[in-house]
């Protein structure tokens, strides 16, 4: 017996896996199974896709080109790069109330945030507040490493030099006088963001941190002077300067300026004339860009998007289109069971 | 002396019992100085040490193009101004694919070092100052004697001094060297076998200072020349005298041998080959494939960088904070850096985890193939072998089978059948031979069973002395062999190195001529009771150009007489004139190879001591020559002796197909494959056969030389001509028997395509319309020949199948080489591809695992194409919307473990055990290989299908969320991560369909 064992030494194990007899499952796809699946899915897609196109319908949306590329537009005057400190005036009216919550965006054209060294052009380290690389920033800054005179710039990099700095205050005017309608500019910026890769140094005042740096070339006034009244919205964690600072994806993009969450438009803007006041600084016009402001409410689904409903649709369309063909295919020939 | 040796060629030169004055001449090496002559007996298999591993492991593994290319690509990612993504990203890849193989070639070095030590620490005796000591084997210098015991493995060659066996004889298992597990002998010279045994051994063995010369180290296995000088005597040496490392001595219980060749001198070391690495055709797609994705990511990159320029011209004007960016203020220049970066970026295009993913993959079926049951040959516990691991794919397209006949299609066990002794013939193999009537053989002691053949009147004969002729053939036949007899139970058992002689030797024995036993110089018969000693003078060996073998023995009468045994026609030319049963002899040729029969014609000759006396002189002197002349003169001297023959009869035996060779053979046509049967047999054996195993139905026509040669032949002009001629043959045929036609060529007719190359194609083209060819009668060499001819005039796989050594060439030669582990020793397993028992595992072999394997390796390289294309194309279109900057759209994460992590298991998983179609579908309908053949999933139209679908996909990935996310509050960040799940849902839910591609 133990012989025969023995001899039999090199027998192959009788298992499954090793006799390639693992249960396995694949899905025929008869056409029993791929019509009604098509049916199915297209109904579903067709069925996300309008609910998406409806909810997208409903969202309000406001936008106002402010560039002033012609002559009769209000800003024109602002869109010469050479006017310093210029203030414009744009006036527009809601017929009906634009419900809230209501999101202020600005928003760009043409501006390639997504450009390879553009984005790269930063220091993370000096942005998470170590004061080495206040001293010296990393080389992916340059050419917004150093300044002329050999001083670090900080924050340094392209994106940081380039923030967006137009301001907007939006008035309605009420029998005349203008009412100001109360900005919140708390957290429109990534928590994450705020709480862990963005960290002033711990230094105070703050001032001292930036001691021998200079600010951006293109900026007005230093990091710690962003917003002076408020220690936690100041530096590198002020909110502006987070959103900035991560990038857009594509070339139009909006970003989210403040919400519109407080006192009596908490429900939202009511019918009416309203008054937006633009501090314009910020040059496009040498790029081919355009500036606006946008206005809008979100829903379930963010903020109004017909591409994404439009794309369900027709997906959905196609595939019940699909079901309808192969089902008269099907009729017509009736494939012989496969084997 | 040395002068005499290096003049003959003999230069080696080896005291015996001298340590002193062979260790300064020890092989010895630093560096890469070596100095000395004589290796040591140790074995280094293995390749790396501890401070070469790493730089010959890189070596070996940036000889990969891919692997080099990738290498290229990190460097570049070195470079700051070009680098889209950060250098880590793409050595993490190329990391893990160059430590994955570095640690496999560790492993397998590790083994190799344990076995080496396994080895060199082995025990033997070593004689040492007058006495045996044990030794390990790496302490053995040449020139060293020691003793070996029953069932050693002898460590090194050794020249046999003596034994403890009569005339110091020995036996020698030689499985390990050429696979043959049947004994040989080998006998001490009878000087030293006199001198050495008679005082106690280690005294004599101690005292014994001869001198050895020999040839330098080789790897001629079979053949040894030297001299030993000794007591101013110099007696030859030959293979008969040498125990080579590696082999075992068997029924010998001591024998002693004086050390020649060590470690790396030994034969067996020098004989171990590179073997020659086989690349699939997939492979070569593969390839092809990779080079064309590098061309079209140079062009694509080329585009983008110029996209860039003309981007950075127009960024030039703008004054913002945006034009600084431009590098050097110089567009061309910017251009240029980005072209690099999009090469960098677009890498990933280049799978580089495909090769080590594919070697896995090949590992894995090979194994499933190993462990198979249904290819597991019980009775000899053999289960099927990939001994090579990377073709098994290639199992799924093989369009021609080019098989042995003998022992492949059939058994190799033999059963002598049929005889003619003088015109008369005996035994009737139109009975089934169970069904044989036994004879009555109790007369006979030794009789042991096994004949299957019913003769009573020969035996009557035979007992009656009547007949002379009939008593002279069984003689010829117990003693014209090599058969070796082992006495087990009161009764001699037989060893035998061709299973023809077993049967022929065991044939006589039951007729009553028992081969007793034999030593070098002496055969001992017993004829009918009577035991008579043969003194054996010479053997003239069988080769396969001589066909035939003979012995010349002194009868105890006194008489010289010369029996033979061969081939027909090579017996027949060398008659003598006037033989009276010739025709008789020849109409029972015909008739035994009719009835499928292996027929041997066996002759007699009486020598005259006078001619025996000269002859034997010319070949004393003859056998001290070099090597290179000698054979030739060996054959002219025995050409010489084995003429003017008497033809005593011929034997017929039966070599019974293997089981399920008939099925196997029809499902095999049926699956497309063209079966060619290449054998040494002669032409009606090889036909009958082929009826027998249904590769010839009874309707079909048989090509023939002449007409062949015609058809051949007439064309040469006019090519039109002969197409018409051409089609209009194969019209006609086609007409009468639906185009059933096979090719039937001889070896000697083979010879003429040499000169006229021109035939090949024409030929190939006429086979390609026949049902099957059969070649007969051709040589080993001959079989690859056929086999290179199939390779140039087709695109087709051609698989080889044979079980002997005179198969090796054409399974060497074939695309894919399979073994058959039979009766006939192992040397064609041994070179072989794929080793298994039995024929008809041939059939799961390629309709089971070769198709699955095909066709999951297909799956896999298109399944790869499309994973990684769609993935990398992404970027082409971010450039349109970012300025051909060289943006990457992913996480540098993502990137570094999209295809060595997040999809790589779902398509190995597919690759390993995808079945489309059940084991049993796959045999019950053999048109379903037909795919494999012609390629149909790995096919240039298949192959862009998946690019283009890639393309495809890597606009879906792009441009769905690009409408998303246009104009929004959503940035960059969201976006990436958006699109590399849809790359990697889309990759791991596309592994499915993927099997749906038909």
């Amino acid at each position: 017996m133990v012989k025969e064992e023995q001899e039999l030494a090199n027998r192959p194990d009788n298992t499954a896996f090793t006799q390639q007899r693992l249960p396995a499952w694949q899905p025929m796809l008869s056409a029993g199974i791929v019509i009604p699946g098509f049916v199915i899915i297209g109904l579903a897609f067709i069925g996300i896709g309008v609910a998406l196109f409806v909810t997208s319908h409903s969202i309000q949306v406001l936008e106002l080109d402010y560039t002033g590329v012609e002559n009769t537009e209000p800003c024109y005057r602002c869109s010469d790069p050479s006017s310093k400190n210029c203030v414009c005036t744009l006036e527009f009216s809601i017929d009906s109330l634009f419900e809230g919550p209501v999101f202020f965006y600005y928003g760009l054209t043409n501006y390639f945030q997504n450009y390879r060294k553009y984005g790269a052009s930063r220091d993370d380290n000096q942005l998470s507040g170590d004061l080495d690389y206040f001293k010296s920033p990393g080389n992916d800054c340059a050419p917004y490493q150093y300044n002329s005179n050999n001083k670090p710039i900080v924050p340094c990099g392209a994106i940081a030099n380039s923030m967006f700095n137009d301001t907007f205050k939006l008035y309605q005017i009420i029998r005349g006088s203008k009412k100001l309608v109360p900005f919140d500019g708390k957290g429109i910026a990534w928590w994450t963001d705020y709480n862990i890769k963005y960290r002033n140094p711990s230094v105070t005042p703050l001032k001292n941190a930036f001691n021998d740096t200079v600010k951006p070339l293109f900026w007005s006034k230093p990091a710690y002077e962003l917003d002076p009244t408020d220690p936690a919205n100041n530096g590198f964690i002020n909110q502006d300067f987070l959103v900035w600072m991560r990038r857009a994806a594509l070339p139009d993009f909006r970003k989210l300026y403040r919400r519109i969450t407080e006192g009596d438009y908490a429900k939202g803007l009511p019918a009416g004339n309203y008054s937006l006041e633009i501090a314009y600084n910020y040059p496009v016009m040498s790029f081919d860009g355009r500036k606006k402001v946008v206005l809008s409410n979100v829903s379930w689904m963010g903020g109004k998007n017909e591409f994404l409903g439009i794309a369900y649709l027709v997906i959905g369309s196609l595939c019940v289109v699909m079901s309808i063909v192969m089902l008269i295919v099907y009729a017509k020939f009736k494939f012989p069971e496969e084997d | 002396m040395a002068q005499e040796g290096v003049e003959s060629g003999l230069t080696w030169e080896v005291r015996a019992n001298s340590r002193h004055y062979h260790k300064p001449k020890q092989k010895n090496s630093f560096m890469c100085f070596r100095w000395g002559r004589y290796a040591d007996n140790l074995v280094r298999s293995y390749k790396y040490s501890p401070l070469t591993f790493l730089p010959l492991t890189l070596f070996e593994q940036f000889q990969r193009v891919a692997n080099l290319y990738f290498l290229l690509m990190v460097v570049l990612q070195c470079v700051p101004v070009i680098s889209s993504i950060p250098w880590y990203i793409s050595i993490i890849p190329l990391f893990t694919v160059l430590s994955i193989r570095a640690l496999k070639d560790l492993v397998n070095d590790m083994a190799r070092r344990r076995s080496d030590s396994w080895i060199n620490s082995r025990p033997c005796d070593v004689l040492i100052s007058q006495s045996f000591n044990t030794a390990q084997w790496k302490d053995l210098f040449v020139g060293d004697v020691l003793r070996i015991r029953k069932d050693q493995v002898i460590p090194a060659d050794l020249l046999l001094l003596c034994s403890s066996e009569p005339h110091s004889l020995c036996y020698v298992e030689t499985a390990d060297i050429d696979g043959e597990t049947n004994l040989k002998y080998r006998q001490a010279l009878s000087a030293t076998h006199n001198e050495l045994t008679s005082h106690p051994s280690e005294e004599a063995l101690a005292a014994f200072d001869g001198v050895v010369l020999c040839e330098e180290p080789n790897n001629r296995l079979h053949t040894f020349r030297g001299q030993l000088h000794w007591r101013g005597e110099c007696l030859l040496l030959d293979n008969e005298h040498i125990l080579l490392r590696g082999t075992v001595l068997r029924n010998t219980e001591f024998a002693y041998g004086l050390t020649i060749y060590t470690g790396a001198d030994t034969k067996i070391l020098r004989s171990c080959g590179k073997v020659r690495m086989k690349i699939t055709r997939m492979e070569k797609v593969f390839n092809k494939v990779v080079i064309g994705i590098v061309v079209s990511v140079l062009m694509t990159a080329l585009l983008l960088a110029i996209g860039s320029g003309v981007f950075s011209a127009w960024l030039m004007n703008d004054l913002g904070v945006m034009s600084v960016l431009v590098v050097d203020s110089n567009p061309v220049y910017t251009g240029f850096l980005v072209y690099w970066s999009y090469i960098i970026l677009l890498s990933p295009a280049m799978p580089i985890i495909l090769y080590i993913t594919f070697e896995v993959i090949h590992t894995v079926h090979s194994q499933f193939i190993g462990s198979d049951l249904e290819m597991y040959w019980q009775p000899a516990d053999k289960p099927a072998q990939a001994r090579n691991t990377s073709l098994s794919e290639e199992l799924g397209q093989v369009g021609y089978l080019l098989s042995d006949k003998t022992g492949t299609l059939t058994q190799n066990h033999l059963l002598f059948r049929q005889c003619c002794i003088a015109g008369e013939i005996y035994g009737d193999a139109s009975v089934r031979a169970e069904d044989t009537e036994p004879m009555d053989l109790s007369w006979n002691p030794f009789s042991r069973g096994g004949l299957y053949m019913s003769a009573p009147s020969l035996v009557k004969k035979l007992r009656g002395q009547e007949c002379p002729l009939s008593r002279q053939f069984l003689t010829a036949m117990s003693l014209c062999h090599t058969v070796m007899a082992e006495w087990k139970n009161e009764a001699p058992v037989y060893q035998a190195a061709s299973p023809d002689e077993e049967a022929l030797v065991c044939a006589a024995r039951e007729l009553g001529w028992v081969f007793l036993s034999r030593t070098r110089d002496f055969i001992v018969v017993s004829e009918l009771g009577v035991t008579r000693q043969y003194q054996l003078l010479a053997l003239l060996d069988f080769t396969s150009q001589r066909r035939r073998m003979s012995v010349l023995v002194r009868e105890p009468e006194g008489g010289l007489k010369l029996y033979c045994k061969g081939a027909d026609i090579v017996i027949l030319e060398r008659l003598q004139k006037d033989f009276p049963y010739l025709e008789r002899s020849e109409t029972a040729l015909e008739l035994f190879s009719q009835a499928c029969l292996r027929t041997l014609c066996v002759a007699v000759r009486s020598v005259p001591e006078a001619s025996w006396e000269q002859w034997s002189k010319i070949l004393a002197q003859s056998a001290a020559m070099a090597t290179c002349e000698r054979d030739a003169l060996l054959e002219k001297l025995y050409d010489q002796m084995e003429r003017e023959l008497q033809l005593l009869g011929v034997t017929a035996i039966e070599d019974r197909l293997q089981e399920g060779v008939p099925e196997t053979i029809a499902l095999l046509q049926q699956a497309g494959l063209k079966i060619w049967v290449l054998t040494g047999d002669k032409k009606e054996t090889a036909v009958n056969i082929g009826y027998s195993c249904k590769l010839l139905d009874s309707d079909t026509r048989l090509l023939e030389w002449q007409e062949l040669r015609q058809i051949l032949q007439s064309p040469d002009p006019v090519v039109s001509f002969f197409k018409g001629r051409q089609t209009e043959l194969w019209a006609v045929d086609k007409g009468r028997t639906e185009g059933k036609t096979a090719i039937v060529l001889t070896g000697p007719e083979l010879a003429e395509f040499d000169q006229r190359p021109d035939w090949g194609t024409t030929f190939m083209s006429l086979a390609a319309g026949c049902q099957s060819v059969l070649c007969c009668r051709v040589t080993p060499g001959q079989k690859a020949e056929i086999v290179t001819l199939v390779r140039k005039h087709t695109n087709s796989v051609t698989m080889s199948i044979g079980d002997g050594a005179n198969d090796v060439n054409m399974i060497k030669t074939a695309h894919v080489g399979v073994g058959i582990a039979g009766v006939e020793g192992g040397q064609a397993v041994q070179n072989a591809d794929f080793a298994l028992s039995q024929f008809r595992f041939l059939q799961r072999l390629l309709l089971v695992h070769g198709r699955w394997s095909y066709r999951r390796i297909s799956i896999f390289l298109r399944y790869f194409l499309f994973k990684t294309c769609g993935f990398a194309l992404v970027h082409i279109w971010f450039g349109f919307l970012n300025g051909f900057s060289a943006q990457t759209l992913y996480e540098n994460w993502f990137i570094a473990l999209y295809t060595v992590f997040y999809t790589s298991t779902p398509i190995m998983l597919l690759a390993f055990f995808e079945q489309d179609v059940s084991s049993e579908s796959s045999l019950r309908w053999p048109e379903l290989y037909k795919i494999g053949q012609r390629q149909e999933l790995s096919s240039p139209l298949l192959l862009s299908l998946s690019l283009l679908h890639a393309v495809y996909a890597s606009l879906i990935f792009f441009f769905i969320p690009c409408g998303v996310f246009y104009n929004t509050a959503f940035d960059y960040q969201t976006m990436a991560v958006t699109v590399s799940m849809a790359a990697t849902f889309t990759a791991i839910i596309e592994d499915h369909p993927q099997q749906q591609t038909f």
